[in-house]
């Protein structure tokens, strides 16, 4: 019975993050990206406190909480300061266009089950369901890097496939190891800084935030 | 106990030059004279891995297993040693240390005081993450800290900021961020490998750990775990098709930076990519990683030999000649102990050489102003010391005796053939050979000549012989070395490495 219920709220928390991934696909302004990743940190704790509780394993409670300090309150910060420089600047033309690209994120997650079939079938925690949908995101995740043409909406891409990682380690394992899930905290929130300040970069020198303008490198 | 002291002082570098403002040149030679603490317990530590020990270091607390979690056996020795050798030299060359202090008419190259204290606070923050990531037990560990390498290495590639930086830095941190991340996707699935077979070990994800299970983990899941570290870690390594950022990064940064990253981080993301393979090969049997590697080498090498023909900068000329030795490693490491041997030998000797072109480099920027090859003419005339130093280290770097790289690609191409692989050899020496003559015709232009007084710095006299140049003969002895012997201690080390992943 438990297990039953387990298996149910997993996979429908992985449907809602994969969700909240795939609605970037059409979404245009920064503040609606800031947003929706804000809300999928919210989702994403929430899963690691289910985990945690049906799981057993009060670990998960931790990270849950480290997981909604930095990415629904001290990134979604730095998003909205960031938002309100460039909120003028959208993401109008992303390089594939929007009916295309949910085509494709369906055929992401297609492919995603069949790339994740050994793993589901290795498997025999209650979770395991959910971890196709995980994968479905981190593709989804570097599908959006690749195409979004303004460097906040590829940040914030980024961050989205690392929310997916985290989902894949909580529905496959429950959590990595404390040490590795504590450094992994570390090197985001330091990533994420570093590369903010880039964007501030990127705007002072080019004027933009649309990486299609930068073309100074070649041979 | 050693590994104290091999971490600790680039640590409290960066802790020095962060406190002291604004910068002295003091700040940068305390960072370069505490490495060499770094570099006595690398050689003591490689000692101790020659004598047949593994050093191990680690604690216990109540709530913390950290029991071995460093380790150095022969792969992490070769890895330390080369690591600390280049952040040495590295530190002594560094901007701020007297040369930018005496001559304020630089121009271009004069750093600000704030910019040198960035240089120096986070250069010895990425050599700090790069000596964890080789000595890491735990292969999680391992990928902290080397993606703490990707990001502490972009902080300091716009040291100047100006469009080229920006957009090369950007490239950088967003795609190996990228690519790093996959690989932890990859380590993930390692994980998850591991308590789907043995249940949850704190110490799973340690290397020893991962290797004793390895015979009974599922061989598809391992497949595809290893598809996301060859992918993320060869993002982070320069393999072709995921090279893009290389030139651009290479050809940005400040010159001993580039040096740091051409040779030692290479060789790091190398080394993580080698730690995985050693454990799918134990589940998978050996075709599957080979295969794999071979595919991207060849292709790497291609990729390479015909961007240097194209190229029109000097730094990215040497980036595509390090994507064309990334590309022969990985041919190495597909071919059996033979190759791995030689391989790594080549791992070496490409550290040795790679950091003495770049740390050149730094000279010439000194007195050129244009990064471009047909600007740089007339090397010999304008600086006799750098110029003759440079046509050796190139000469070493295509081939030629009596440097080291001539004798592991002989062993290298000895192993393929052995292994029956004459197409393969075939073409890798036809690519060879492309690299080859294109280099020696670069490099005629660069030589000789007449320096363009327009391009030129003439404000510096021709070039005395002076320390830093002194401090580049120890590459140049390194190189001529292995290229006329291999001393003993460093063959059992390099043994002790192809037992590890070549069984």
């Amino acid at each position: 019975m438990n297990n039953q219920l387990f298996f149910q709220l997993s996979t429908l928390g992985a449907s809602v993050i994969l969700l909240f991934g795939i609605t970037l696909l059409w979404r245009k302004s920064m503040r609606s990206y800031a947003e929706t990743f804000k809300w999928q940190s919210v989702a994403l704790s929430l899963m690691f406190i289910v985990i945690g509780y049906l799981g057993k394993d009060p670990e998960l409670y931790a990270v849950a909480a480290a997981l909604f300090i930095l990415k629904a309150i001290i990134i979604p910060n730095y998003l909205r300061r960031m938002e309100k420089r460039f909120g003028d600047d959208r993401e109008l033309k992303p390089y594939v266009n929007v009916a295309t690209s949910l085509v494709l994120a369906g055929l992401f997650v297609l492919l995603a089950y069949s790339v994740t079939r050994p793993l589901v079938m290795v498997s025999d925690l209650p979770t395991r369901a959910g971890m196709p949908l995980a994968m479905g995101l981190i593709f989804v995740g570097l599908f959006l890097i690749i195409t979004r043409k303004k460097a906040m909406a590829q940040i914030i891409s980024f961050l989205v496939m690392e929310n997916g990682i985290a989902l894949l380690a909580a529905l496959g394992t429950y959590g990595t190891p404390l040490i590795v899930e504590l450094g992994v905290f570390l090197d985001a929130l330091m990533g994420f800084l570093v590369m903010q300040v880039f964007v501030y970069h990127i705007h002072d020198t080019f004027e933009t935030i649309d990486v299609d303008q930068m073309n100074e490198l070649k041979h | 106990m050693y590994f104290l002291f091999l971490i600790l002082p680039s640590l409290l570098a960066a802790l020095i030059a962060g406190l002291i403002r604004p910068y002295r040149a003091f700040v940068g030679f305390i960072g370069a004279f505490l490495s060499l603490i770094s570099l006595g317990a690398s050689l003591v530590i490689a000692a101790q891995v020659v004598s047949g020990q593994i050093p191990t270091w680690g604690f216990h607390m109540e709530w913390l297993n950290l029991e071995d979690f460093l380790r150095a056996d022969g792969l992490s020795a070769i890895l330390v040693v080369c690591v600390t050798v280049v952040a040495s030299l590295a530190l002594f060359l560094s901007p701020g240390l007297g040369r930018q202090v005496q001559n304020p008419h630089w121009g271009e190259l004069a750093y600000k005081p704030n910019q040198l204290q960035r240089f120096h606070v986070f250069t010895n923050l990425f050599i700090t993450s790069m000596l964890l990531a080789v000595t890491a037990n735990n292969v999680g560990v391992m990928w902290i800290a080397i993606e703490a390498t990707t990001i502490f290495s972009a902080i300091i590639i716009p040291l100047k900021l100006n469009k080229a930086s920006i957009e090369a830095s950007w490239k950088y941190i967003l795609i190996c961020s990228v690519g790093i991340s996959l690989a932890f996707v990859g380590t993930v699935l390692g994980y998850f490998d591991f308590v789907s077979v043995a249940g949850r070990v704190e110490s799973a994800l340690n290397w020893t750990t991962l290797l004793k299970a390895a015979p009974n983990l599922h061989p598809e899941v391992m497949r595809l775990a290893f598809v996301f570290l060859l992918v993320g870690f060869g993002t982070k390594a320069g393999i072709a098709p995921l090279h893009t950022w290389k030139p651009d990064a290479y050809g940005e940064s400040p010159a001993p930076l580039t040096a740091l990253m051409s040779s030692a981080l290479f060789a790091v993301a190398m080394y993580a990519l080698l730690r995985w393979k050693a454990v799918t090969d134990v589940t998978l049997g050996l075709g599957f990683s080979n295969k794999l590697l071979i595919v991207l080498g060849l292709l790497s090498l291609f990729i390479a030999a015909f961007s240097i023909v194209l190229a029109r900068d000097y730094k990215r000329m040497f980036a595509y000649s390090s994507i064309e030795h990334t590309g022969l490693m990985c041919l190495g490491f597909a071919l059996g102990p033979l190759g791995t041997f030689a391989a790594l030998l080549h791992l070496i000797n490409h550290t040795v050489g790679k950091s003495l072109m770049f740390f050149l480099v730094d000279n010439i920027e000194h007195k050129y102003r244009s990064p471009l090859i047909t600007n740089t003419r007339g090397l010999l005339k304008t600086m006799p010391w750098t110029g003759g130093f440079f046509a050796a280290g190139l000469m070493f770097l295509i081939g030629l005796p009596p440097g080291g790289f001539f004798i592991s690609e002989f062993a290298l191409f000895r192993a393929g053939f052995a292994l029956n692989h004459p197409w393969l050899m075939g073409a890798a020496l036809v690519l060879l050979a492309v690299v080859f003559v294109s280099f020696i015709y670069q490099i005629n232009t660069m030589l000789y000549g007449d320096p363009d007084p327009e391009n030129i710095n003439t404000e510096r006299p021709v070039e005395q012989f002076s320390w830093r140049l002194a401090l580049l003969l120890v590459n140049i002895v390194v190189l001529v070395t292995l290229g006329l012997s291999l001393p003993a201690p460093l063959v059992a080390l390099i043994n002790q490495g192809v037992a590890i992943l070549a069984r």
